[in-house]
């Protein structure tokens, strides 16, 4: 009979708590104060309307939500948001202490794998980023990557997401120009996923929106998401911030801002659809106080972000988050760094979305040798996270008591048993003893990553979609195209 | 140390409260104003600039001796005629039409600022017909166009377009910024200049004016 331990704890993964209940708390309420006293700024008519008849106090454009609304609208947000792949299948539950990665959107310069210049994005590149993350494991959603700007500019969003849903069934997460175009994109995702009622019931994608800071929501940033909501597609609604320049230099004031910007898209999202699916979050950098470059992978959007899933898993929304985007131009030991123990923060603190993988200079280079480096650096990451087993057969008192002192344990069955989980093994890091490395090319993990990247665009493609849903929708864009020009 | 020597070294440090008292003293002193600019005010405000870009002195320190600096002007300034006011040159800036982002061009308005330059601001979402008008009426030395989309940026092609069509391009030089902005794309539509940060557009706009 199995022995069994009473009165016992066992933690199945590491636990990370960057503050405390009580300061989560104390950020909630310098939020409800925030949106209370200074209120935000709303140039969407409908939305207006909508806060103005739920109580807040209406000043032209200016919005006083009061604090009672803003705690009801958290309740009725969905806890738990279920996003699917192409196919229809729900493989991305946004729940507490599920954490997905994913790369960003629109970059709009691309350092080319074949001739390794820095030159404009183009639809090219949206594909081929989509067919890498569609063959590496670690990457659980897709965004654009990049920017497809050899296309006509007013549909380029378009372009960018049937280069999407063409190269990948892994789920997505979007941008658009305005709401025309996001409606334009509603209804290509509707003949992706055969009906519209067919997308409403396991959404494939999700759209990307941003209030903009301080306190300002656009009118384009909330028509587009109430335009999703239409559709039952879940809505990222987060601001992207410089702190010392869009918000305070504290990370505490940086957060609350934030915070407060979320949420009042919370009460938006609410008052328009009781339950919508909205995700909150954001990007949370500051300003490089010299050169006023954005800081992504520093410490401080770590630490900042560390909080912020703190804060979600308080509210019992899912959170939208950023790591493995670096300031370094070259995917060098500097990038490892920043790129490294932002993934694994995410990791360990459970965030939900974790977009930007795979940015080079402050989210503004793409690099496909960059983007598959990093699916190591996730593999490390969720292999920490999944935490150390602790039991008889870990413990291995019998297989000690087996070999004895002076023994070793390289041919035990043990060994042979465990060490493929005992041992992470990664893909393109450099283990081997110098003259190995040296007979076998001195490859950096830099030149391995570029060859892999090579082999997966020459090789692989990802399950094709239907000849009429192809067709269907060159035609969306060709007639929004029309209708802008 | 003279009096120029610590107004210079007050705007240096960032001590708005002490420009404002010491400029007082220095009018009242009878000290000639254009000299409060010249040799204290804007001598510090060099200094600072010097530093900022050997990366001595960072973006907060510089806003907080321009601010200095601009408190002193202010007393200064209803004592000389206005044809008298030193100024590093005039630039009409705004961030282009469909754009609402505008801490960039924010950023690059107080660094110019900062520099002596006088900064009409026109805000955001700014159509070609309004830097039309903008110029037409302030007569800038200088046109800055600001855009973070690749979507928006392109409203800059029209707005050079229209300064032709208008017979006002040779009046102004244009430059351009922006997180998708390149000197190639400067080049291609006909500005005269681009920068990738607010230090270096300031820099450009000097070069440019001189």
């Amino acid at each position: 009979m199995k022995k069994i331990r009473s009165n016992s704890i066992e933690q199945a993964t590491p636990m990370l708590r960057w503050v405390s209940e009580s300061q989560i708390e104390e950020i909630h309420l310098a939020t409800l104060e925030v949106l209370e006293r200074t209120g935000v700024k709303v140039d969407h008519p409908e939305a207006l309307r909508l806060l103005k008849d739920a109580g807040c106090i209406v000043n032209e454009h200016r919005v006083r939500i009061p604090s009672w609304l803003v705690e009801e609208c958290i309740r009725l947000a969905p806890r738990k948001i279920v996003v699917a792949n192409r196919k229809g299948q729900r493989v991305m539950p946004l729940e507490k202490n599920r954490t997905y990665f994913g790369t960003g959107s629109d970059l709009p310069f691309t350092v080319d794998l074949e001739t390794g210049e820095r030159r404009r994005s183009t639809k090219k590149d949206v594909e081929l980023a989509c067919r890498v993350m569609d063959y590496l494991p670690n990457y659980d959603f897709v965004m654009s990557y990049a920017i497809a700007s050899d296309q006509n500019a007013l549909v380029s969003d378009l372009h960018q997401l049937e280069a999407m849903v063409s190269n990948t069934i892994k789920p997505m997460i979007v941008t658009a120009h305005d709401e025309i175009n996001m409606r334009a994109q509603l209804e290509m995702a509707v003949l992706v996923a055969g009906g519209r009622e067919e997308l409403r019931k396991n959404p494939f994608l999700v759209l990307y929106s941003e209030p903009i800071s301080p306190l300002v929501h656009t009118n384009d940033g909330v028509a587009k998401m109430f335009a999703c909501f239409e559709y039952g597609v879940p809505v990222v609604y987060t601001p992207g911030i410089l702190s010392g320049a869009t918000t305070p230099v504290t990370k505490a004031g940086t957060i609350v801002l934030m915070n407060a910007e979320a949420l009042a898209g919370v009460v938006m999202a609410q008052l328009k659809q009781k339950g919508a699916p909205i995700i909150i979050g954001g990007g949370a950098t500051p300003m490089d106080m010299r050169s006023t470059a954005t800081l992504y992978g520093s410490p401080e959007t770590m630490m900042n972000y560390a909080i912020m899933t703190q804060l979600s898993q308080f509210y019992g929304i899912p959170n939208f988050t950023e790591a493995g985007c670096v300031n370094s131009p070259v995917p060098d030991a500097q990038a490892g760094m920043e790129a490294g123990t932002g993934i694994l923060m995410a990791q360990l603190m459970g965030a939900n979305l974790v977009h930007d993988v795979g940015y080079l200079e402050g989210g503004k280079t793409g690099s496909l040798t960059f983007l598959t480096m990093c699916n190591d650096f996730m593999d490390a990451a969720r292999y920490m996270g999944r935490g150390t087993r602790i039991d008889e057969e870990t413990l291995a008192v019998d297989v000690i008591d087996e070999v004895g002192p002076g023994g070793n344990y390289v041919a035990h069955t043990h060994t042979f048993e465990h060490f493929r989980s005992e041992i992470w093994t990664p893909k393109q890091f450099n283990r081997s003893f110098w003259d190995t490395w040296e007979e076998q090319g001195s490859k950096t993990v830099e030149d391995k990553a570029a060859e892999l990247a090579k082999e997966i665009v020459a090789t692989h493609t990802s399950e094709l979609l239907d000849e009429t849903v192809r067709t269907g929708m060159s035609q969306i864009i060709a007639e929004t195209e029309k209708q802008k020009q | 140390m003279s009096d120029f020597d610590s107004l210079a070294q007050i705007v240096i440090s960032g001590d708005f409260g002490g420009a404002k008292t010491l400029t007082q003293k220095m009018i009242d002193n009878g000290v000639d104003p254009l000299e409060i600019i010249n040799q204290g005010l804007m001598a510090g405000m060099n200094v600072v600039g010097v530093r900022f870009k050997a990366g001595d002195m960072y973006v907060p320190e510089v806003m907080m001796s321009a601010r200095a600096m601009s408190t002193g002007i202010e007393l200064v300034k209803p004592l000389i005629a206005d044809k008298d006011m030193p100024s590093a040159g005039k630039v009409l800036i705004g961030t282009v039409k469909g754009d609402l982002h505008d801490i960039g061009k924010k950023l690059v308005v107080m660094m110019m600022e900062s520099a002596g330059f006088e900064i009409i601001d026109l805000g955001v979402d700014i159509d070609p017909a309004t830097f039309v008008k903008g110029v037409k009426e302030h007569k800038p030395q200088v046109i800055g166009m600001s855009a973070l989309l690749t979507t928006t940026m392109l409203s800059m092609k029209d707005t050079v377009e229209a300064l032709k069509k208008e017979g006002l391009r040779d009046t102004v030089k244009i430059i351009i910024g922006g997180a998708p902005i390149t000197q190639g794309f400067a080049d291609q539509i006909g500005a005269d200049g681009y920068a990738p940060d607010a230090a270096t557009a300031t820099e450009l706009c000097r070069r440019l004016i001189a």
